[in-house]
């Protein structure tokens, strides 16, 4: 980046105050994919203690967290689909 | 100075060790947002030391014996010295000169707080009960050196370091993490303050010990020597015997416990103790502490996916769209066996995989997904013709070695022999691997070419 080599050179306190943020860029590549919040630190808890209601457990939506990786009921998705289309035009061959 | 004394004063009266460590907090109340400039302004550092002396010692209100006495004050004093150099630093990074904040030397004035502290407990001076005080203590150590070392790395990066001023922060001799790591042995310091304790456990500074372990943990792990966390555990291993129980301390430090107590688990495939500890993690976490609902489940559920092939609900991702970004492709695959579709999931989130420990496991979701295709072919045999006597129909059982060929080149695994072809041995190295891991049951006879799959239960744990 020009802008670290301009950096050095320029001893205006603006200049470095910007610049400080330009250079910190090249240190922290993009990352493709799906991003989490950058910061990924476990917080401190606002507070201290809290009670039974207030856990996730013991919220009424919390009942259907997993599923099965298998999906019997859903045969219709496309690569399912051509699968089994597939197997058929194999079978017959 | 008369506001932070009468906060004193009054947590003192009532023994309420969080009074008490709000009035060491680099952070002042809400009420009182302009507090540091008055304290600061209010004495210099040699005045400090006779006004507060004669508040702590002679207060009518919380009769501190000398010694205590001497040692708050020590404490105190070292906080005055604090907001100054505090409010500089803030002062220069809110007027956009980041880099004449010093947050170095507030890192090092805080260190000088923190050992007036540790003095004072292990002199006795201290009582148990005051123990938040050294929660405060830890987690500042933390947070400033983390704002020194960026602002040393700043510095440098930009060449300000160089050029003739004088910036004592930039010329650290040691690496990037250099008060950070600094900071790890400060908290270890209060780690071993702690667990040697010998009071009763009703007086014991051992009640401290989760707290302290979880700013150990997650200074190790932001330094990326997450070993150094086993060596924790097994000094708290050591001293569970005459240590309260888990199930004591506040949900806080249980839940953020179980949380790093997780990860290490996860990270040292111990899958099965992974999910236990995750799993009571999430269901004990605060229901609106969202963003750590979310880094528990980062990790359990490629924990899930191993122990028991199972997926998030959908209902479960959607709640937290980060996760059903960084998950929902990998799911699908799995679902669908689509190997393929797999395959391309992992690449094209891999730097964030990498970056969040995840990418091995979810790798070995690979089994699952092959599983779930053969599992697939299978099903699409569909039923034998019912037989005398019987009254309901089996699934066919004998398949074809090509129908599993088949299914693996649309799922786009590599199966190819290089002349357009199938290598057999390769879908029969899979088939086998299945058989072996026990993801499926029967066999492969050779010489017909045909998997014999059992006639019950032939993928266990899937309904068929």
């Amino acid at each position: 980046m020009s802008g670290a080599a301009q950096g050095s050179q320029d001893t205006a306190k603006a200049g470095l105050a910007s610049d400080s943020k330009d250079n910190s860029q090249p240190l922290q590549p993009q990352k493709p994919g799906a991003q989490l919040e950058e910061d990924d630190e476990f917080e401190d808890f606002p507070v201290e203690d809290w009670t039974k209601e207030e856990e996730v457990g013991s919220q009424t939506t919390a009942t259907h967290l997993w599923e099965e990786s298998w999906d019997d009921d859903d045969t219709s998705d496309d690569f399912s689909v051509q699968l089994k289309a597939e197997l058929e035009k194999a079978k017959k061959s | 100075m008369d506001a932070i004394f009468e906060d004193f004063a009054a947590a003192y009266a009532v023994e309420s060790g969080y009074g008490l460590a709000a009035t060491i907090s680099p952070v002042p109340p809400k009420h009182d947002p302009a507090r540091f400039y008055s304290l600061h302004r209010s004495a210099n550092a040699f005045s400090v030391q006779t006004e507060l002396r004669s508040k702590l010692q002679y207060s009518p209100i919380v009769q501190l014996d000398k010694q205590e006495a001497t040692a708050w004050l020590e404490v105190f004093v070292a906080f005055h010295k604090l907001t100054g150099v505090l409010l500089s630093a803030e002062e220069a990074e809110n007027a956009g000169r980041e880099t004449e904040a010093r947050w170095g030397q507030v890192y090092e004035v805080w260190k000088e707080v923190v050992n007036a502290l540790v003095k004072g407990y292990q002199s006795g001076a201290f009582y148990a009960w005051t123990i938040p005080c050294l929660y405060v203590a830890g987690k500042y150590l933390r947070i400033f050196a983390i704002k020194a070392d960026d602002s040393a790395a700043a510095q440098k990066g930009n060449g300000f370091a160089y050029g003739g001023i004088q910036e004592e922060d930039a010329f650290g001799t040691g690496g990037k993490n250099e008060k950070l790591e600094d900071a790890a042995r400060q908290i270890n310091r209060i780690f071993g303050l702690c667990v040697s304790d010998r009071a009763p456990l009703e007086d014991s500074r051992k009640w401290a010990l989760y707290y302290v372990t979880n700013l150990l943990f997650k200074t190790y792990f932001r330094l990326n020597s997450i070993s150094l966390s086993k060596t924790i555990l097994r000094s708290l291993a050591a001293t569970s015997s005459d240590m309260p129980t888990l199930e004591l301390f506040p949900k806080s430090h249980q839940v953020t416990y179980k949380y790093y107590l997780g990860v290490i688990n996860f990270l040292e495939e111990d899958y099965a103790r992974a999910e236990e500890e995750l799993e009571t993690a999430y269901g004990m976490c605060h229901v609106g502490q969202s963003k750590n609902r979310q880094l528990i489940l980062t990790y359990l559920i490629p924990t899930k996916m191993i122990t028991k092939h199972q997926l998030p609900s959908r209902g479960l991702l959607q709640a937290h769209p980060a996760l059903s970004a960084l998950f929902t492709p990998i799911c699908t695959a799995v679902r669908t066996g689509n190997i393929k579709a797999l395959d391309d999931a992992l690449a094209i989130g891999e730097a964030e995989f990498v970056k969040r420990r995840v990418y091995l496991t979810l790798e070995r979701s690979r089994d699952v997904t092959i599983r779930n295709l053969f599992r697939k072919v299978f099903i699409a045999g569909g039923f034998m013709p019912l037989k005398e006597g019987e009254t309901t129909p089996m699934r066919r059982t004998r398949i074809p070695i090509s129908e599993f060929a088949t299914a693996m080149s649309i799922a786009g695994a590599e199966v190819s022999d290089g002349e357009g072809g199938i290598d057999s041995d390769e879908i029969e190295c899979a088939i086998a691997n299945m058989i072996y891991k026990g993801f499926m049951k029967g066999y492969i006879a050779r010489e017909h070419g045909m998997v014999v799959l059992s006639k019950v239960g032939a993928f266990p744990n899937t309904g068929v």
